[in-house]
């Protein structure tokens, strides 16, 4: 008894829907014509027929081009590396769904995509268009920072300086290849290997290169894993990667408060384009270090920061709109970008080996940690402790690189303020 | 002038820059080279007794070897993370009360013979 009653409601269901969707798609028709001429006939006797055809003139395969193939293949790849090697899933997922997002063909002119004005997507780009996300993000990497290790040797802060030859080789390379200055700069600071800064300067330097720019900035972060060890190894002797460093000293409290406050002042009186930057930086810092703020440091360091790695995350995804993305200048950026993190990579370690001839005794370091002079935090000084643990199982170096590590954020977002000062 | 075909003002600015971020840092270094002998300055002046006997404490636990900085990382990641051993989470004994019974009652599970 009960299944025929069951067939006879399908029944009537189905008879329901097709009336509704005569009446809808007549509507659809209507609405199709008038905005698009997309379908020929108009008003309600154009029937379930036209109302498909309108329908399908609206799907992604309607408008579907090889070129969003080809991006929405990158846009997976990037999730399968986060999921399969852990290569920064917390970027490469939101951005890779974002390429994904950003590349489901759709007909212009209903507020859909990210370049459309009034979309959804396009209130939240204007984070990313106006730089307001990076600043944010670096409030909450002050709060999580802890920058005792380059305060207990301060001279490792040279490190993060050497390897911000990746940023100014870069620049050179860039012009050279007839970009406009201010698209060299903005090239130039993927040696920096920050994605924050990179989207900042991007965004403020030439907007057009953002999407790529960021990409290239966040792949290669994620790739510092793959393409560090082995510069290490072509520039470091077996000798010399085993060299064991002498335990950092303790840092008083009073010393750790100090620290942002001198860092914050110093620093950008002398770039103060850098301000949205490095002041975030050093106030989330101060949140944490001065140990009365912890609710606004847990939440900087925590909820907010996640928050905005969503947000920044997906739509630089987005961004990557295959018409807007796959250009001749962004194939150069991903080349540049390469080599600009392998320079700055060899600047670190090359500057290690040369302060090493003036250090003495157990002051020497191990020159490894140059390489983590790029501000890829904490990947690079992953990187070199677990090179470090391969030559000699009780050398633990993370500590120590954290130091040239953090400093390289300083000396990336320096750089950043200078390129902005001498090129707006 | 162009050199490698980058004319000077792109020159100019990959030197000056590259130069002032050096700067910046090299200044950071010299102040926190100078910051602890500052501190101490002060400290001289109204150090208590109890201060100094701390700070001596300080001092002589100050070596931390690698092998304990590592084992003490992995030991409060581990803890953060929650990765103990893999356990099944039930740590509670249950206690459960029974009702006294007869037929659980050992005396007669047992045979009574006659004296």
């Amino acid at each position: 008894m009960e299944h025929k009653y069951r067939k006879s409601i399908v029944a009537l269901v189905a008879v329901i829907l097709l009336l509704t969707f005569q009446a809808v798609f007549g509507w659809v028709d209507a609405w199709a014509a008038d905005a698009s001429g997309a379908v020929a006939s108009t008003g309600a006797e154009g029937g379930a027929l036209n109302g498909l055809k309108s329908f399908w003139s609206f799907t992604g395969f309607a408008n579907f081009d090889i070129s969003n193939l080809v991006m929405i293949i990158v846009g997976l790849f990037f999730i399968f590396l986060a999921i399969k090697y852990d290569y920064e899933p917390l970027l490469l997922v939101p951005i890779g769904t974002g390429i994904l997002l950003g590349n489901i063909p759709f007909v212009e002119g209903y507020n859909i995509g990210i370049y459309e004005e009034g979309s959804v997507m396009s209130y939240l780009y204007f984070g990313v268009k106006q730089g307001i996300y990076p600043p944010l993000i670096f409030l909450g990497i002050g709060a999580m920072t802890d920058f005792s290790s380059l305060i207990s040797n301060p001279k490792l802060m040279l490190l993060g300086a050497a390897a911000q030859l990746g940023i100014f080789a870069t620049f050179l390379g860039a012009s050279a290849m007839g970009f406009t200055p201010q698209e060299a700069g903005a090239i130039g600071i993927i040696g920096g290997a920050d994605g924050p800064t990179a989207i900042f300067l991007s965004a403020m330097l030439a907007p057009h290169l953002m999407g790529a720019i960021a990409i290239a900035a966040y792949s290669y972060m994620a790739l510092v894993p793959v393409i560090q060890p082995p510069i290490i190894r072509l520039l470091i002797p077996k000798k010399e990667r085993a060299i064991k460093m002498k335990p950092p000293r303790a840092v008083s409290k009073v010393e750790k408060i100090l620290f942002p406050i001198i860092g914050l002042l110093l620093t950008l009186f002398i770039a103060p384009s850098a301000l949205p930057l490095l002041g975030m930086l050093f106030f989330g810092n101060i949140l944490k270090e001065s140990g009365v703020t912890e609710r606004l440091a847990d939440t900087s360091r925590n909820a907010l920061i996640n928050i905005i790695t969503i947000l920044l995350g997906v739509t630089v995804g987005a961004s990557t709109q295959a018409n807007v993305f796959l250009t001749v200048d962004s194939l150069k950026i991903f080349g540049l970008g390469a080599l600009s993190f392998m320079v700055a990579t060899a600047g670190g370690l090359i500057f290690a080996r040369v302060m090493n001839l003036f250090l003495k005794g157990n002051n020497k370091i191990n020159p490894m940690i140059g390489a983590s002079g790029v501000s890829a935090v904490p990947d690079s000084a992953r990187v070199v402790q677990q090179e470090g643990l391969k030559y000699d199982t009780s050398n633990h170096l993370l500590m120590h690189a954290m130091a040239p590590n953090v400093s390289g954020v300083i000396g990336s977002a320096v750089g950043a303020g200078i390129l902005l000062s001498f090129l707006m | 002038m162009t050199i490698l075909e980058v004319n000077t003002q792109t020159w100019t600015i990959t030197l000056v820059g590259w130069s002032v971020v050096f700067f910046a840092l090299v200044v950071l270094i010299f102040v926190f080279n100078n910051v602890p002998k500052l501190l101490k300055m002060n400290f001289k002046k109204d150090k208590s007794k109890t201060e100094q006997e701390l700070q001596t404490i300080i001092t002589d636990n100050k070596y931390i070897s690698g092998d304990e900085t590592a084992a003490i990382a992995m030991a409060i990641h581990m803890f953060f993370e929650e990765q103990h051993d893999e356990e099944s989470n039930v740590i509670t004994i249950k206690r459960i009360q029974k009702r006294y019974s007869p037929w659980s009652s050992k005396i007669y599970g047992m045979r009574n013979f006659p004296n």
